[in-house]
Parts: C-alpha cells; sequence; structure tokens
C-alpha cells in the first residue's frame, strides 16, 4: 500500500467515526425516554382496543393554539350528549401525541355527571397535537386534535 | 407524608336540588415524571404522580380517573355533577408510591 492511498482510508475512517456518534445522540434526544414510553398510535389502539374512532363535531376541545409554558397548558373537552342511562359519554381520554408517555388521562363518567364536560391542565415537552378520544355507550368512539405551539423562550 | 393540601370549588356556591354544578377539585402534588434531573446532584428524580382520582358522592361513584405523569404540577380536575339530596362529596387520590389521601366536602343544597 502506497502512503498516499494509507491517509485516504484514515481519513475516511475518521470521517465516518465523527459523524456516526452525533446522529445516534441527535436521535436518542428526540426521544426522551421515560419509565411508561407509549406511542399515540399504541396508546390510542389500547384504549379503543384496535377499532379506528371516526372524528366528530360533537367534541368542543378548547386548548390554547399558542401556549406560553408548556409545562401548564389547560385542556378543556366537552361532548354534546343527553347524559341519561340509555345514551351517555363513557370515558374521555387524553393524549399529548409527542410526549415520552402520550396518555395523560382517562376520565370514566356517569350519567350522575349530567353534563359531558372535563377540564384540567397538562404538560407538553413541545410543539404538537393535542388528542382526545371519546367513548360513547353505544361503544362507538370519536375523536377530535388540535395543534399546540409550545413557546419556550421567546420566538420560537 | 403528612396531609395534602387539596381544595373542592363549587360553582355556583348557592344551588338547589336537582341542578347541575361544576365541580373542581385541586391538589398540591408534585406531578414529577421520573425523566427530570436535579441540576446539583445530576441525580434522576424519582417519580411520583398521582395515577388515580375517584369522586364520590353519598357512596356512590360518579367519575372515575387513571391519570399519567403527563399532568401538571398541582393539577386540577373539573368536571359537572347533579346534585341529588344532601350528603358528602368525598375525593380519593392515590399516589403511584402508594400514598393515599381523601378530601370531602358538605352538599347543602336550598331549596
Amino acid at each position: 500500500m502506497q502512503r498516499r492511498d494509507f491517509f485516504k482510508k484514515l481519513g475516511a475512517a475518521a470521517a465516518v467515526a465523527a459523524v456516526t456518534p452525533t446522529i445516534s445522540f441527535a436521535a436518542d434526544a428526540k426521544k426522551p425516554s421515560g419509565p411508561n414510553n407509549l406511542s399515540f398510535k399504541a396508546a390510542v389502539d389500547a384504549v379503543t382496543g384496535g377499532k379506528t374512532p371516526v372524528v366528530s363535531s360533537k367534541i368542543k376541545l378548547k386548548v390554547p393554539e399558542i401556549a406560553e409554558n408548556g409545562a401548564v397548558v389547560p385542556v378543556t373537552v366537552e361532548v354534546e350528549s343527553p347524559m341519561t342511562e340509555a345514551d351517555y359519554v363513557k370515558a374521555i381520554h387524553i393524549f399529548a401525541t409527542e410526549n415520552a408517555n402520550t396518555r395523560c388521562i382517562d376520565v370514566h363518567l356517569t350519567p350522575a355527571n349530567g353534563k359531558a364536560m372535563f377540564a384540567t391542565r397538562i404538560k407538553l415537552g413541545g410543539t404538537q397535537e393535542v388528542a382526545t378520544v371519546v367513548e360513547l355507550s353505544d361503544g362507538t368512539f370519536i375523536t377530535a386534535s388540535q395543534s399546540v405551539k409550545v413557546t419556550i423562550g421567546g420566538c420560537g | 407524608m403528612g396531609k395534602r393540601k387539596s381544595l373542592i370549588k363549587i360553582k355556583p356556591k348557592k344551588f338547589k336540588d336537582g341542578e347541575i354544578v361544576k365541580v373542581s377539585f385541586m391538589v398540591m402534588h408534585p406531578m414529577e415524571t421520573g425523566m427530570r434531573k436535579d441540576k446539583k446532584t445530576k441525580e434522576i428524580i424519582p417519580a411520583k404522580y398521582i395515577n388515580k382520582v375517584k369522586f364520590s358522592y353519598n357512596g356512590k361513584v360518579i367519575t372515575t380517573m387513571t391519570v399519567w405523569e403527563s399532568l401538571s404540577t398541582n393539577p386540577v380536575f373539573t368536571t359537572y355533577m347533579k346534585i341529588n339530596g344532601k350528603g358528602n362529596l368525598t375525593v380519593t387520590y392515590t399516589d403511584n408510591t402508594g400514598e393515599v389521601n381523601e378530601h370531602s366536602k358538605k352538599i347543602k343544597p336550598k331549596g
């Protein structure tokens, strides 16, 4: 092997070694690891049992379009329902699609609630979509979602 | 652990029997995700979050909730409830570390 070729190979190997760790590190940083990691699709499947929820205008999902602080984002879910024994909202599930654990809260309601509404405050890791899946008493699932821009550190 | 600070708010304040009122339950809780590091010691702060909340009214369960760590520090749970006579509204909440607490409020409908 000539001296020139040897240096060429050495340079190529060094370049690969320099680039690969940064790539893998960036991929790790994107997905924060938590004890209860769960992707959005897996979370929805766990709730609906494999059924695909239908997008419905019956749900009113109130989330701010721009959240100044990702640690406190108010979420309100209201569903049009008579809330009688025959027809009521069984459960409201709230998801943050890009968090490490996408499930936020499952609320199981009864006709004694009188009105199908639930409000809370959630944490968001960054700009993402907030989704809700609602289970009705006849076993069907409806859904709604809205994107939230989280502006940590100013201009975002 | 000592007793946590918590509060039950009912809106409107004066209500009649059979009326549907808004009920908010607030609790002081760190809701630690288990993913945050202590800045000084560089150690991961262990997870501590509420995982179960139950609203019951005169012994009858109205609403149950399963909670994960994505809820804010000092969470608020707001929902509606139908008033059905005098009694107690009791909120029971459980921690992932096994801490169980309870808060109850007397309900007195007028008229």
